[in-house]
């Protein structure tokens, strides 16, 4: 198993957007899938995830809903408001420009 | 509780307990067994209380939340220690409700602007001179005339006909009305019962150019300007309250004034108070027709003499107006108006104009200084009261090291736990401020009363909002900052080691030599030493007033006065009535001696006039009272040297005099009997009337107790309308008193006694605000001292219950108990010693304002200083010896043994 990788400062908030976006997921999901789709490099600590959804919840970019989940309890699915849709196509965009200046730089 | 939050606590308990599951799942997945996956979902996960505390300050109620919390664990802890917290409360609510009550009466007496419209459009006529009235020109008056500040004389009286030329020709820029600067005690006769009520003569557009409105009837006008008009007047609200029953049908109903006629025709609006906070005007009348314009018997009437000035002048500027632009028409005017040229053009009066917004000005000039003193007084209180605070705030902070420690690593943030503590002093005074409204209420209002030193008009203090809101905001701002102080240390202290603290070794918690709870005691026991100080003085002050022989026997005196020229008394019968009434009173049983007297003594006004001896240049000013025969005899045994005057001499209106001992010496020893002594002006238009010295007597204190003016008594005139009449009682007054009470009613049932009362009492009287002083600054100086003491205990209690284990191994080693008294004795004294050093001199600075600008006392005299220091000292002793007592007493053992037992 490759080492994994603390996240960049205040990428966690768009990692969570965007995972979110793809379908409601409740918060040990969200973690999972962060650790899935990236090949277990990415690993979010549970300490910075719910005070992250937290935060977007209250920034109003997130809603929630209480479901049951495939096998257990009900469980707690955040899905994305327009506020948070718009967000994240934002957020995508920045991301995009900063990786490729990154990358302008570091080819050169 | 429902609340938000709640609901939140609940969810995120759930959403964890999910996510914990699924771990949980995970690893059972791998192969662990079912308390091993459990196990090591838990510890991925990590601290879940932690995570919790993070997104409950994500959430948008968190700050709500978190106030919630706070004051449930605020109240909490208060209600933990009770008595602390009241303390804490009540100094706080004694500290706050102090400082609001002497701002809001030096709103109501300093700042407020007069209950009229645009009031600062009003001015006050006055004119100056650089030294003496002109008396060329001013033959006699009656107002205010003294240095004003600074250098200046200032009057505030001008003669009827230069109100009405200035009036005249200044029409186009200002509406000038007159009134009498001071008013007169009338008898008034309404429905069948006497009473007695302060008038005071207006022109007929005073109310209208003050804008006052009538809240009954109607008010005059230039028509009552004369003497044909009818007889009417005006009441305040007050007197229809009081003496009229608030009956709306008084309009135009009769009543009598000085046994004469006249008509009510308005009440005034109920919050016109007057001309001045605390007025005592009841009843405003036409000038024509006041008593006192009226009763004048010599010369020319009041208002027609153009030397004797009388009016007072009230200005309301036209819209757009200036003062500076009235000013050059009245003093081209006023020079014109006179009845002939002064001898000295410099000496001549000239214009003054004094802002009228807030009313006529005695009150601010004579309580200016001592409210402006109050007033720091009771800053210093509130100061020592949040110092106290903050000590508390901080002694607990200190004893709550371990919960803060533990809240730390449970994931409270730091700003969190400020806020806490913060959050609770906030508490404490919200609760000190609400008990500080009712302290403060109370307090004015005795203040307005005392103050002004007449129990039926007291200056009314309503709270005024604003006020009460910027004192309370300002002190919730001082307290927040002295609990910041305390709470940022609360929470910056090393965790680890607080744990830690109890556990092991002796040298973790070392007490620094300086502490902050030490150098806040310090802060404390100087302040306290101005507080006590004051209290000393002001005191001593008092009793030295008190104590002073006044030259007789002050004890069984009885003093009333009547007003028989007032109630129906023609002068013809005056006379025989006065003797009559003193022949009657004395065979009174329990009375021994009776007389009469114009002037009521020891009321600190009074007659004062100048005189010389014969042709001398030399002029003495004296105080003068008309008195019978037997009222010298009241207070001293025999004269010095001549004769009494006797009952004769009332009868023939002799032009005799007896004068004080002191005034003898003054003019030439007792030689002066026989010769002439004259008054150095006379009434208008006459020659100054002059008295043959026929006795000397012993020098008392006839007007205060607070100075020895020289005295003159002259027989009593025989057409006198109000008389004092003094009884000298062979037993305790108030026996006798109802003995007398039966006489007068036998003589006159329909003649009211007016202030009934004993020499002690009238005296008492005149002290008012001296007796004021003491006991404000006296209930100051005691609770500084109990909070200096109480801050001086509860940091030396906490000191040395630190140091127990320290001082348990002393013990151990072979101290004796006498040696740890001494260690601890020591250690608080040199504290207290030293605020006492650092205070001192902020005394002197102090007094050196008080002494000159306030009752021009002795200077600090080093006995007063002594005292204050010694009352401290022995306080500071008390609070140090507790804790010193306790640590000696401490068994070694204990001592070492005690932090295992916890």
């Amino acid at each position: 198993m490759p080492a994994k990788t603390d996240l960049l400062q205040g990428t966690l908030d768009l990692l969570i957007l965007k995972v979110v976006a793809q379908g409601p997921l409740h918060g040990y999901g969200i973690a999972q899938k962060i650790l899935l789709t990236s090949k277990e490099m990415l690993q979010v600590q549970q300490g910075s995830l719910y005070p992250a959804l937290h935060r977007l919840q209250r920034k109003g970019l997130l809603k929630y809903e209480w479901k049951e989940s495939g096998n257990g309890p009900m469980a707690k699915f955040y899905s994305l408001t327009a506020p948070g849709r718009k967000q994240l196509q934002e957020e995508m965009a920045q991301w995009q420009r900063y990786t490729g200046a990154i990358a302008l730089v570091l080819d050169s | 509780m429902r609340f938000p939050w709640n609901r939140a606590e609940a969810e995120m308990e759930r959403e964890i307990a999910h996510h914990l599951h699924h771990l949980t799942a995970e690893y059972k997945r791998q192969g662990y067994s079912d308390d091993e996956a459990l196990l090591r979902a838990k510890r991925e996960f990590g601290g879940r209380e932690q995570v919790k505390e993070q997104c409950r300050d994500e959430r948008r109620w968190a700050w709500l939340t978190g106030l919630h919390q706070d004051v449930i664990f605020g109240l909490r802890i208060m209600r933990k220690a009770p008595v602390v917290t009241l303390a804490a409360a009540l100094s706080l609510a004694l500290g706050i409700g102090a400082n609001t009550a002497i701002v809001s009466l030096m709103d109501v007496v300093l700042w407020r602007d007069l209950p009229v419209a645009s009031p600062k459009q009003l001015i006050f006529l006055k004119w100056q001179v650089p030294r003496e009235i002109p008396r060329e020109i001013i033959e006699g008056g009656a107002g205010s005339f003294g240095p004003e500040d600074g250098a200046e004389n200032v009057g505030d009286f001008f003669s009827y006909y230069s109100f009405r030329a200035l009036r005249q020709n200044v029409s186009n820029r200002a509406m000038l009305a007159a009134f009498t600067g001071f008013t007169n005690p009338v008898s008034i006769s309404y429905a069948g019962r006497p009473t007695v009520a302060q008038e005071r003569g207006v022109s007929g557009n005073f109310f209208s150019t003050l804008k006052v409105k009538p809240e009954l009837g109607r008010f005059f006008s230039d028509a009552d300007d004369t003497y044909d008009a009818p007889a009417a007047l005006v009441v305040s609200h007050r007197f229809w309250l009081h003496a009229l029953g608030a009956d709306p049908a008084v309009i135009g109903r009769g009543i009598r004034i000085n046994n004469r006629p006249y008509v009510i025709t308005g009440v005034l609006q109920r919050d016109f108070y007057g001309l001045v906070p605390g007025d005592a005007t009841e009843i405003y009348m036409p000038l024509h027709h006041t008593a006192f314009m009226l009763d004048a018997r010599e010369g020319k009437r009041p208002l027609d003499n153009d030397r004797f000035w009388c009016v007072s002048i009230l200005a309301r500027l036209a819209p757009g107006v200036s003062a500076a632009q009235l000013r050059p028409a009245l003093e081209a005017v006023f020079p014109t108006t006179w009845s002939r040229r002064p001898n000295h053009l410099s000496q001549a009066p000239r214009i003054r104009l004094d802002e009228g917004e807030r009313g006529l000005g005695f009150l601010r000039r004579e309580f200016r200084n001592p409210l402006l003193v109050l007033g720091g007084l009771v800053a210093l209180l509130l100061a020592i009261a949040c110092t106290n605070i903050a000590n508390l705030l901080l002694a607990r902070a200190a004893a709550r090291q371990k919960e803060i420690a533990m809240r730390i690593s449970l994931g409270c943030s730091r700003s969190r736990l400020i806020r806490q503590l913060l959050t609770e002093s906030a508490i404490l005074a919200a609760l000190g401020g609400a008990a500080s409204i009712a302290v403060a209420y109370v307090t004015a209002n005795l203040l307005g009363r005392f103050l002004v030193g007449r129990e039926r008009f007291p200056i009314t203090v309503a709270l005024d909002w604003h006020i009460v809101v910027t004192v309370g905001v300002t002190s919730a701002l001082a307290l927040l900052l002295f609990g910041l102080f305390p709470a940022w240390r609360g929470a910056t202290l090393p965790t680890a080691a607080s744990l830690k603290e109890g556990s092991g070794s002796i040298g973790t918690v070392a007490a620094r030599k300086w502490s902050t709870g030490k150098a806040l005691v310090l802060a404390q026991m100087a302040m306290s030493v101005v507080l006590v100080l004051a209290a000393v003085v002001f005191t001593r002050n008092l009793i030295g007033i008190e104590s002073a022989d006044p030259g007789f026997d002050r004890r069984h005196l009885i003093l009333f006065n009547i007003r028989p020229g007032t109630s129906g008394y023609d002068t013809s019968r005056l006379e025989q009535f006065y003797f009559n009434l003193s022949q009657q009173l004395s065979v009174t049983p329990g009375i021994t001696q009776v007389g009469l007297a114009s002037m009521r003594p020891m009321n600190v006004g009074g007659w004062w006039e100048d005189v010389r001896l014969g042709q001398q240049d030399a002029i003495h000013g004296v105080s003068i009272n008309g008195v019978s025969p037997g009222y010298l005899s009241l207070y001293v045994p025999r004269m010095v040297a001549g004769r009494n005057l006797s009952w004769a001499d009332v009868t023939s209106d002799a032009k005799v005099a007896v004068i004080s001992e002191d005034l003898a010496r003054k003019l030439g020893g007792l030689t002066v009997l026989g010769h002439m002594l004259a008054f150095a002006d006379g009434p208008p238009g006459r020659k100054p009337p002059e008295f043959e010295i026929v006795g000397i007597a012993p020098a008392i204190a006839a007007t205060s107790m607070k100075e020895r003016p020289f005295t003159v008594w002259l027989p009593l005139g025989k057409d006198a309308n109000e008389v004092t009449v003094v009884l000298r009682t062979s037993e305790r007054p108030q026996i006798a008193l109802r003995a007398v009470e039966a006489t007068m009613r036998r003589i006159d049932r329909n003649l009211p006694l007016v202030d009934v009362t004993t020499m002690e009492e009238q005296i008492s009287k005149t002290l008012q605000r001296e007796r004021m002083f003491a006991s404000l600054c006296d209930s100051f100086g005691i609770l500084a001292l109990v909070l200096a003491v109480v801050g001086l205990y509860g940091v030396m209690a906490y000191n040395t219950s630190r140091r127990q284990r320290e001082i348990g191994v002393r013990l151990a080693f072979g101290a004796m108990p006498k040696d740890v008294l001494l260690m601890v004795l020591r250690e608080g004294l040199r504290l207290a010693i030293l605020g006492l050093l650092i205070g001192t001199p902020l005394v002197w600075l102090g007094a050196k304002y008080v002494q000159k600008e306030l009752f021009q006392m002795k200077p600090l005299e080093p006995a007063s200083v002594l005292a204050a220091l010694g009352i401290l000292f022995a306080a500071a002793l008390i609070a140090v010896a507790i804790p010193a007592i306790r640590a000696s007493a401490l068994r070694p053992m204990d001592a070492l043994r005690q932090d295992e037992q916890r």
